[in-house]
This record gives structure tokens, sequence and C-alpha cells, in this order.
């Protein structure tokens, strides 16, 4: 299935803004966190198809995923 | 402070603190031991001096019963990251109730002045009425104790925080310097006035890195009193840290919370400023006075763009491993560091920034030097500079002041040199009395009287509750973004339950990036607790002693008449939502009315108490 992944923040350093990817049926938004090597302590939120999401759950083929940095203040 | 007991909870009676009370009228001073009345006494910080302000009945900010207390918290100057807090207390010349009395308030700082004050032997100073001239306060270490003395001031006067602070350096070895600005002197025409407090950056590079204890107006209550500079001389007084703080260090670091304000090179997500790429992607950074526009425009500001042209330097407070700021410098044209501009956090860059329609960093930074230097808080000057500009966007034939526009830099810079200079009150007394003056007041951006913090209101209902400001004094102001929560009772409990007790980390002495999603009431601090004083406390016993400060801060602004309607939003957002935010619209008018009701039902019998025990 082929998903979007949108990058934000520190997230695109050495990676990318915006690519469309290709993973198996049934992955989860975890599966992808983990291949793109994004620290779960540096993660803060994960949208799929703009709503709140978590980690395990199930990704459909032309989902966008964004993912974001934490926000703790200012 | 004294410790006789282990027990704080069971007998904070025998834990004393040592307090110096200042007659600026007459010079006189007296030293005491003061027995803690309960934990919030033992904490300290606002939960001390809430207490203090509580048992005043003020009438006006600038009256000379209104006191100014400056005091440390329990951590301040101990071997815990971050222990750098100092807190200046008062009834604010700014945040006041529409029945035209002024608030009680506290605003802190970091810098090295608190912990130079509590090694001094003082943990809190309280000013009474004023002086006829003006005077800095020498506070120093003797080996009798604590002394103090009041010095005059004429050199000083006219000169910027700075300034002031660097011409003190020179007279005295071994100290740190709180000062206020020209806008602090200038407190009849500016009540807006900010303290500086000295770093060791800026004492060894002679750059203008000061931290501000800014909410509130402290400042103009300083210069009202005449008070010009604050100077603390002691030796270092830095204890070993034990095995046991060292462990609450490495989490504090690796924690959660801090992780995203380490600089990047360590892995981390490059402190406050980058809270601008987590809201940007739901257009809910704030640009020209709260309305985002559903444009790029906020990216300008984003770090990949700014270091093109300036170079970032990422930077910690004295003896702290977070490193959550940048400093931003011209960049020569070979590449390597030029002159200082200013230190970029979230908030100062968003509202001297992109919401009042300026994207060029040099510029942003400009403007919040500028406002440092003269000592102002950079979040009321900021919004009620935005308010102006959007007031002369709708009515450009008879425009406010200069008529300035959004972006106009030039207009802006002279905005704030005026108001600085008292020149302006208008816009010194902040966007509430601006915006009643104009009679367009739907979109002056403050909740009771001070003004809203660089999150969007729709993002936050919270800001109703917060005590002294929208973000530190009450957490919520990322839970939308953050979690998505746009349920009612969801935020009845991240108000009434979570996230009030930010507040703590304004009693205890340390930053809120110690644990910000925790608070205090946490093992970490219970182990320094221990380690450093060998006081025995639970966490909850922490955590109790948090919310009652919490309740009397609501209390004390019913005693000062403000009424529930006063707990709304600005007008606006419920009046022309902004279709542009892709959230939950959660500040809409029945939502706000169900959260209020729920809210105060959870909150009235506490407040109640309060009131009913002072009566």
């Amino acid at each position: 299935m082929q998903i979007t992944v949108s990058l934000h923040g520190v997230f695109r350093i050495d990676r990318f803004k915006l690519k469309v990817l290709e993973y198996p049926d049934g992955s989860s938004a975890q599966k992808i966190i983990d291949e793109l090597q994004i620290h779960a302590k540096l993660l803060g939120i994960i949208l799929i198809n703009g709503t709140h999401a978590k980690a395990e759950d199930t990704l459909h083929n032309g989902d966008t995923l964004m993912l974001l940095p934490l926000l703790e203040g200012g | 402070m004294k410790f006789l007991t282990t027990d704080p909870v069971a007998h904070p009676e025998k834990i004393l603190y040592r307090r110096g009370i200042v007659n600026l009228e007459d010079g006189s001073k007296t030293f005491e031991d003061v027995p803690c009345s309960n934990l919030e006494d033992v904490l300290g910080g606002f939960g001390r001096s809430f207490q203090i302000l509580e048992k005043r009945s003020i009438q006006s900010a600038y009256c000379p019963e209104n006191p100014v207390i400056v005091n440390t918290g329990l951590l301040t100057g101990s071997s815990a990251m971050t222990g750098l807090r100092t807190y200046f207390s008062s009834y604010s010349p700014i945040k006041g109730s529409q029945a035209g009395l002024p608030a009680a308030m506290w605003s802190a700082g970091s810098g090295k002045f608190g912990a130079k004050l509590k090694w001094t032997g003082l943990d809190e100073i309280i000013f009474e009425n004023r002086s006829t001239t003006p005077v800095y306060v020498l506070i120093k270490e003797t080996s009798h104790g604590p002394h103090i003395e009041l010095k005059p001031a004429e050199h000083l006067l006219g000169l910027s925080t700075h300034d002031k602070i660097m011409t003190l350096q020179k007279q005295y070895d071994d100290a740190h310097f709180a000062s206020i600005g020209q806008a602090g002197e200038n407190w009849q025409h500016v009540a807006m006035g900010s303290v500086a407090l000295s770093t060791v950056n800026q004492l060894k590079s002679g750059e203008d890195k000061m931290r501000f204890a800014g909410r509130g107006g402290m400042g103009s209550m300083m210069g009202y009193k005449n008070i010009v500079a604050l100077v603390a001389q002691s030796c270092d007084k830095n204890t070993a840290i034990t095995e046991t703080v060292k462990k609450v260090h490495t989490q504090v670091i690796k924690g959660g919370g801090a992780a995203r304000l380490q600089p990047i090179k360590r892995g981390g997500g490059g402190g406050t400023w980058a809270a601008y790429d987590v809201m940007q992607p739901f257009n809910a950074v704030p640009i020209n006075n709260y309305r985002p526009q559903g444009n790029d425009l906020p990216e300008e500001l984003f770090r990949e763009n700014v270091e093109k042209s300036y170079d970032i330097q990422s930077a910690a407070c004295y003896r702290c491993g977070i490193t959550c700021h940048n400093y931003i410098s011209e960049k020569n044209p070979n590449g390597s560091r030029g002159e200082f501009i200013a230190k970029f956090d979230y908030e100062p860059l968003n509202l001297l920034g992109t919401n009042i329609g300026i994207h060029e960093a040099g510029q942003a930074g400009r403007l919040i030097q500028l406002c440092d230097n003269y000592g102002m808080d950079a979040i009321s000057l900021g919004v009620t500079i935005s308010y102006t500009l959007a007031y002369n966007e709708k009515h450009p034939e008879t425009p406010l002041f200069n008529g300035a526009n959004f972006g106009d830099y030039d207009k802006i810079y002279d905005l704030i040199c005026q108001t600085g200079e008292g020149k302006l009150s208008h816009i010194g007394f902040g966007s509430m009395r601006l915006s009643e003056k104009t009679g367009d007041t739907d979109y002056a951006y403050h909740v009771k009287g001070l003004e809203i913090a660089a999150y969007l209101p729709e993002t936050n209902p919270g800001y109703c509750w917060a005590i002294a400001g929208g973000h530190m004094s009450m957490g919520s102001y990322g839970t939308l973004i953050r979690e998505g929560i746009d349920d009612v009772d969801s935020w009845v409990k991240v108000i009434t339950e979570d996230k009030l007790h930010i507040v703590g980390f304004d009693m205890i002495g340390l930053c809120k990036f110690f644990d910000i999603t925790q608070g205090i009431g946490t093992q970490k601090i219970v182990d320094c607790l221990k380690s450093d004083f060998n006081l025995k406390i639970k966490p909850q016993d922490i955590k109790d002693a948090v919310r009652r400060s919490f309740i009397l801060g609501l209390a004390l602004e019913f005693q000062q008449g403000y009424t529930k309607s006063e707990y709304c939003l600005p007008n606006e957002v419920s009046k022309n939502p902004n279709p542009n935010i892709k959230l939950s619209n959660i500040s809409n008018h029945d939502f706000m009315k169900e959260l209020s009701e729920k809210v105060w039902n959870v909150f009235d019998d506490e407040i109640t108490s309060i009131l009913d025990r002072k009566r």
C-alpha cells in the first residue's frame, strides 16, 4: 500500500519533508516510525489523515501519516 | 533556612526562613527567622508570597501599602539542576479586574541572582512603602549574617537593564544583579515593566544575555518604589552533587519533557523555538494579532531558514544541562559569529515577530533586544502592539499613534522606544485598557487583563483559569495540538487536575523544564529534598500544597473584584471563528459555557473555603 509520510521539525534533518512510500498492507504507524528511526522521546504528535492517532494504529492504502516533535511549552 | 525537623508536613513550624523587611520610607531594616505555617511556606516562591498578599487590602497597585516581595524557592541555590529561580510578587499594575482593583501577581526569572541572594543568607525580602529618591539595594553576606544597604542610584537612571547591570558589576565582585530599565523608571506610563536578572554568560561576555521576570509589571512596581536595581553579593555555595541528585539530573536531561529542548546536535529538538515547527501544520502559529491566515509566512522564522543568514548558538543557564535556549548573532561574511542580537525563545520571537507581521529573523531579534533593554514584558508589549496594528488595519482613516501597520518594522521600533521611554502610556498600560479606550475590545488578546501567551486562545480554554499568565500558571496550552483532546470533560480534568500543577515550579525554585509533564509532585523532587535537606516528604503532599496555592490564587482574584464573567477568552475567537485553524473548535460559546460550569463546580467549594477563612 502507498502511504504519504509528512515529517516536521527536526525529523526532516537527514530525512525528507514529504514522500510517498510503499509499505505492506496492515502496517502500523509504529512500523514506519521504526523504519525512519525516529526517537520515541522526541515524537510528540502522530496524525493520520489529519486526525490525532496512536503509534499502534493501522494504516490503509492512500493514508497520510504526519509525524511531529513534542510540543512542551515556550 | 533553618531545618529543625525532617518532616515539613507535620512540623512546618520547625522550618524557619530568613526574611528581611526594608522600609523604604525611613530606610530601616529588620531581620527575622520566620517559622513556616504550612508546606507552601516551606516550598517558597508565590506559595509563600501570596499568603502575605492575602493579608493586604490593596485598592491600587501604586500605593505604599503594596509590598514588593522578592523571594526564592526551597531548591533555589541547591544542587538541583535549574535551581536558579527568583520570584517577584506584588499586586500588579497591569493585571486587574473590571472592578478596577489590581490582581495579586508573581513573576519568575532565572539567571544567577536568585542563587546569590539565597547565599547571602536571606530567603525573602519585603520592600514596604517607597523611597523618596532612587536607590539600589545592596544585599550582602557578612560574618554577622545578611546585610542590606540602600544606596543612591541617580547615576543609574536612564540606563538600560543591561547597562545598569554592567555598571554595577564594575563596583561589586562576586555579585549578581536584578535591574529595571527605563520602562520601570517610567512606571507612571508603563505598567508592563520587567525585572532583568544577570547571568554568568552576560557578565563574562558583556553582551545583553539576561533573563527576565517579565510578567505582571513587577519592574514597574520596583520603579514605583524607586528601586532601580538589586545587588546580591555572596560567595558561591555550590554543594557537592550526590549520586542521588546525579541520577535525578540524568532523568531530567533524558526525560521526555526536556528532550525537545536539547540542542539538535545532541539529538534534541532545538529549544523552545521549535514550537513553530509543531504548530504551523495546524495553522496555529499566531500571526497578525492571533489570526493565522493559512499560509506559510511563519515558516520564514523556522530554524532551517534563519540559520541561512544568522549564527545560532545553543546555550544553557548556569549549571543546567537542558540547554534550552538559542542565541542569535549576526553572521560575518566569512561565516564566523558576529554581533550578538538576542535570545530566541518561542514567546518573544512570535509576539515580537510573526504576530506583528515581522518575518525576518534579524528584525524580530532587534525588537526583542530593544524590549529587553528597556525592561518590558515581551508578551504584554508584543500583544499590545499587535492590538494596535490590528486596530490600524481596521481603521485606516483614523489609526492609532504613528499609524504603524503589520510588518512596518521602523514604525514598530519607534512604538517600542516611545513606550519604553514613557511617552506612550496607552501602550504601556496594556491591551485591556487600550481597547477599552478605543471601544474595540473584541480583538484585545488578554484574559483578566493580562496579555495571553503565544498560543492561540482557540487552542487553550485553560487561559481563563490561569492565575498569573497563560503559560506559566496553567500548562494546558499544548493540550489540543499535542493530544487532540476536544471534549469538555477531558478539558475539565486538564484544567482542574493536571495542568494547574505547573505553578509548583514557581514555588520550589526550579524551572518548569525540570519536568514540565509531571510538575513537582514527583519522586525526583522528593529525592532532591532528601539529598539536600534531609527532608522526608511524599509526592502527594507536594501536590496538595501546590493545589492549595493555586486555589488561593483564584480566591485572591475574587477578593480583588473579579467576577466569573471575566474568566473568558477574547471575544473574537467565538464571534468570528478562524476557518484556517486545522483543529477542533473548542472555543465556541457552547463549549466554553459547559466547560465553565463544570470547572467552577470543581473549584467553587475550595475557593469558598478560603474566602470564608478570610471573613
